[in-house]
């Protein structure tokens, strides 16, 4: 994939911020997606490191080689672009980097918009161009 | 693809459209230009790539081993694109699907999230 500069007119990064704590519990770190600008807790139920959006499944491109590692330095907002299936059945979300072209794989989490990943799910099948004979041979 | 053969030499600048690679997974011998010109990235009878370069930093890769086709993504323009990922080293790559790209292996690769799908898909109705 060539590799293009995506001019944002909104550079603001995705940065943690503190919300007042109401219980004293430790879910206290939120980040504000720069995809659809919801304010995301960074800890839910059944969802251990979040990394995308739960609504419009939007990241950010904090990771270098390792999931998790936060080892990169261009912060660029990465879209999801693509689902695959991991052997054991586990939908995985393929994530490209606008500002630098990187591509990241990443889990779905429990509470990630259901019709948003059908929506990836569904988007080769909506192209018109796809040979209907070949589906029918499937 | 590991090796590059180039039936002649006569022309070290130019690609030719003799030279040919052999799939690291099925084994098949491989044009390197498609026939609408375009050079290939990956074998059209599997699928299979060769992990020779370097997303992260760019460049060429030492690492040589076998990526996996593993999704299909589709550009805003409606091409689709073939994501590979290296059995050794995990890494991704993207690169467009080619006009005599195996279309069984393309779209069984296209359905497969929804043959599994993590959630009902009747709740969904018509999308
Ligand atoms: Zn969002
Ligand atoms: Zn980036
Ligand atoms: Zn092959
Ligand atoms: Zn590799």
């Amino acid at each position: 994939m060539p590799r293009r500069k995506v001019r944002r007119t909104d550079r603001r990064p995705q940065r943690a911020k503190d919300l007042p704590d109401r219980r004293g519990s430790a879910h206290t770190d939120a980040f504000r997606c720069v995809g659809c600008r919801l304010d995301v807790p960074l800890s839910a139920p059944g969802t251990a490191h979040r990394n995308h959006c739960p609504h419009c499944l939007t990241s950010l491109h904090v990771d270098r080689r390792i999931p998790g590692d936060r080892d990169a330095d261009c912060r660029g907002r990465m879209e999801a672009m693509g689902l695959s299936v991991r052997p054991d059945g586990e939908w995985m979300l393929i994530h490209h980097c606008l500002e630098c072209g990187e591509l990241s794989v990443n889990r779905i989490a429990g509470d990630d918009n259901p019709l948003a990943l059908l929506r990836m799910a569904v988007r080769p099948l909506s192209d018109s161009r796809v040979p209907v004979r070949v589906l029918l041979t499937l | 693809m590991s090796t590059t053969n180039s039936s002649s030499s006569s022309n070290p600048s130019g690609f030719l459209r003799t030279e040919t690679f052999t799939c690291v997974w099925c084994g098949l011998a491989v044009t390197a230009l498609t026939p609408d010109g375009h050079r290939r990235n990956h074998c059209p009878s599997c699928l299979h790539s060769c992990h020779v370069l370097d997303q992260v930093d760019g460049g060429p890769s030492e690492c040589q081993s076998r990526m996996t086709p593993i999704s299909i993504a589709v550009l805003r323009n409606g091409d689709w694109m073939v994501i590979h990922r290296c059995v050794r080293c995990d890494e991704l790559t993207a690169n467009r699907a080619q006009v005599d790209d195996n279309q069984l292996i393309l779209m069984r690769l296209a359905v497969r999230p929804l043959a599994q799908p993590p959630f009902p898909l009747e709740a969904f109705g018509a999308l």
